[in-house]
């Protein structure tokens, strides 16, 4: 790939793509990272897909997608999840074809596509801004796509009125998108992709621009009509709530670069580096200094079961989820089952649904903690400046990479 | 501007702040609408006086008698000048300035889509750039630039040699409709490419893209999604170029050679040779006429569209 390494070589890219070349490192990684031959086909599978912008600062290429492996599994509902600017859009962009890869494989159920045209690929985009034809109303809308695959009038009609149920829409087919609330027109966007039964949907923060409550409900639908159909979902989003509720898997991408990917519960029990544990929810990172395999020691003292896997003597960061935390008076009985640090509050935080407890442990090099207590009844109540205990079960600590 | 006196709104609820004597507010808002006629004041003298007035004049003279020496008679009001509008002659060059304003119409647009397109489709630096080239040539006189044509288009031009072969040795360019609208077309294209470019500009590309994810290939996207959306500029387009197009006068005189007569010189002609003025104010009357009914198709238009 070092041909692509100058500017202005961008069409190269796309073409080395083609080339038998590259076909064969496809099957050498695929041999070295163990893929089994009768496999299930990924839905997705992009493999060293880079993406370069002419023209960033000193006329530099800006590389939007760096070298990304990842396989998108048939039938599941797939997060890209990552700030603004990660490449999660552009990535979905390469998939959907209104970007081409500048270098690497892009597959769709074995098909190489990264330069087949939008409208050569067996995928549908929604669209974050929904993009609906404003000159057409809701039922040509969602014909559109049918209409261009010049399918017999009588199927199209059928099929028209069989996804206008999905998304109940039922009513509205005589309307002009203008004539439609912003959660209706997310629904026409849905079903106007839908409709064209895509091997993939590619979705593009569709829910942005609607309000908290009715994003919420959207999620439940997405996910709904998803199980549905059973339809491969590429969802590209920065909420990272949203990623959480909705997905089977998610990845997480910054600054171009794939940093983990996992299943909700991996991505937020056990991230691996700092960004993902940082990015997704609240998190305490605590530094720590490796005792032995099993065993770290924190600043203030305190030693923590947590198998790093580092030599003795290096310093590690955990990370641990402020509800995964409990508090009790400092004089409480040890339970030698937990992991446990002494401290004193610093400041309490109601937050409704819980109570957040900022914990101060250690004089010279005080470790700081986050704390949440569910607001549940029968819950003990802590004040301001009282000593506290903070225990854990040794398995909710993640080690991070870096 | 806003000459009219806003009805009085003492019947809506006024807001806790707002002064709870009706006659305040009301005093407040006619001063407002007061303030509104006098910035409004010399434009509306402006038109009144030299456009709306001369206009006048002109229906006026159009149902006047001309008398033999030339002179205009303002009495024995008669439609006669109207009669003579269903002339041979006279439908003749009406027929053919509306083809010829058709004409020039269409090879505009097809000429300036494209460009207005690939203008708004550049970034914000080229665009200014290329806007700058379009309005270039009104920096220079239209006169000028029309006689220009006569010398490119001329019996010794790179037109007439270069296609020589086609034309023969006889064969000329100048002084034949060709010529006239391959100047109004060069004189009015502008006109074309500006409103294009606006409502192009204001496209959403996404819904172009759309299209394509649709399965809608390059060309069934762009007469599916980008055509009927930048109609509005189309039709602002086509009437701003065959308005003045219709009633040309500088162009056919100076490229058409008193062969092609349009109706803007034949108009002219009813003023200065023939001194036959109610006929020419009748022409230009049914020239106006056809001019309103290409605004009001426009208007009507751009009103569905919004």
């Amino acid at each position: 790939m070092d041909d692509h390494q100058l500017a202005g070589t961008l069409d190269a890219g796309p073409l080395a793509a083609k080339t038998p070349v590259l076909d064969t490192v496809t099957t050498e990684v695929a041999a070295v990272s163990g893929i089994e031959v009768d496999a299930p086909l990924p839905a997705v599978r992009l493999q060293g897909v880079t993406k370069r912008f002419p023209g960033g600062r000193n006329h530099d290429p800006v590389v939007a997608v760096d070298d990304l492996d990842l396989d998108i599994r048939d039938g599941e509902f797939f997060s890209l999840l990552g700030p603004s600017g990660c490449g999660k859009t552009t990535t979905l962009r390469m998939i959907a074809g209104f970007e081409y890869p500048s270098a690497g494989s892009l597959q769709i159920f074995g098909q190489e596509v990264g330069l087949e045209p939008p409208n050569k690929r067996p995928v549908n985009t929604v669209f974050q801004s929904y993009a609906l034809f404003p000159h057409m109303t809701v039922a040509k809308n969602i014909a559109f796509g049918l209409e261009m695959q010049q399918l017999p009038v009588d199927e199209i009609d059928r099929r028209v009125a069989e996804v206008i149920e999905l998304v109940q829409l039922q009513g509205r087919e005589g309307r002009r998108p203008k004539q439609l609330s912003g959660g209706q027109q997310q629904r026409v966007a849905l079903a106007r992709a839908l409709v064209n039964h895509p091997k993939v949907l590619l979705l593009d923060e569709p829910l942005g621009a609607l309000d908290l409550k009715l994003r919420q409900a959207m999620q439940l639908e997405l996910k709904r009509i998803q199980e549905q159909v059973g339809i491969t979902f590429v969802y590209v989003t920065h909420d990272q709530e949203e990623a959480l509720t909705m997905s089977d898997r998610i990845a997480v991408m910054d600054g171009g670069r794939l940093l983990q990917v996992g299943d909700p519960e991996e991505i937020y029990d056990r991230p691996r580096t700092r960004f993902v544990a940082d990015f997704i929810g609240d998190t305490n990172l605590l530094i720590a200094e490796v005792l032995d395999a099993d065993t770290a020691r924190l600043y203030d003292g305190t030693v923590v079961r947590v198998p790093t896997g580092a030599p003795a003597g290096s310093t590690v960061t955990l990370a641990v989820r402020p509800e995964k935390l409990g508090l009790w008076h400092a004089d409480a009985e040890r339970d030698l089952r937990l992991d446990a640090l002494t401290g004193t509050i610093r400041r309490v935080t109601f937050l409704g649904n819980a109570i957040n407890y900022e914990v101060v442990a250690g004089e010279r090099a005080p470790v700081e903690l986050v704390v949440r207590q569910g607001n549940t009844p029968g819950i003990e109540h802590f004040a301001d400046g009282e000593r506290v205990r903070v225990r854990w079960l040794p398995g909710s600590v993640a080690v991070l990479e870096d | 501007m806003a000459a009219t006196v806003d009805p009085p709104r003492t019947q809506t609820p006024t807001p806790a702040s707002a002064p709870d004597e009706p006659g305040l507010e009301r005093a407040a808002e006619q001063a407002e609408s007061r303030r509104g006629f006098l910035i409004g004041l010399p434009s509306l003298l402006y038109l009144v006086v030299l456009f709306a007035l001369p206009l006048v004049i002109v229906v006026v003279y159009s149902f006047a008698t001309r008398s033999r020496t030339g002179r205009t008679i303002l009495a024995d009001w008669n439609l006669s000048s109207y009669a003579r509008l269903f002339d041979p002659l006279v439908l003749e060059i009406g027929l053919r300035s509306l083809w010829l304003a058709l004409l020039t119409t269409v090879i505009s647009l097809v000429v300036g889509y494209p460009f207005a397109y690939y203008l708004a489709t550049r970034s914000p630096r080229v665009r200014g750039v290329l806007l700058v080239l379009v309005m270039i040539p009104f920096w220079s006189n239209f006169l000028i630039r029309t006689y220009a044509w006569r010398v490119i288009l001329g019996r010794d031009g790179p037109f007439v040699r270069f296609l020589e072969p086609i034309l023969g040795t006889e064969g000329q360019l100048l002084f034949t409709p060709f010529a006239v609208v391959v100047g109004l077309v060069y004189g009015y294209l502008p006109f074309m490419i500006l409103p294009l470019y606006a409502t192009l500009e204001r496209l959403d590309f996404s819904l172009v893209e759309a299209a394509r994810d649709l399965h809608a290939t390059g060309w069934q996207a762009f007469w599916r999604v980008t055509w009927p959306l930048s109609r509005p500029g189309v039709v602002a387009g086509s009437i701003l170029v065959f308005i003045p197009s219709f009633g040309a006068y500088v162009t056919p005189e100076i490229l058409g050679g008193g062969r092609t007569t349009m109706i803007g010189s034949y108009v002219v002609r009813q003023f200065l040779s023939a001194r036959d003025w109610p006929f020419g104010s009748a022409l230009s009357v049914a020239i106006l006429a056809v001019m309103l009914v290409a605004a009001v198709v426009y208007f009507r238009t751009r009103d569905r569209e919004a």
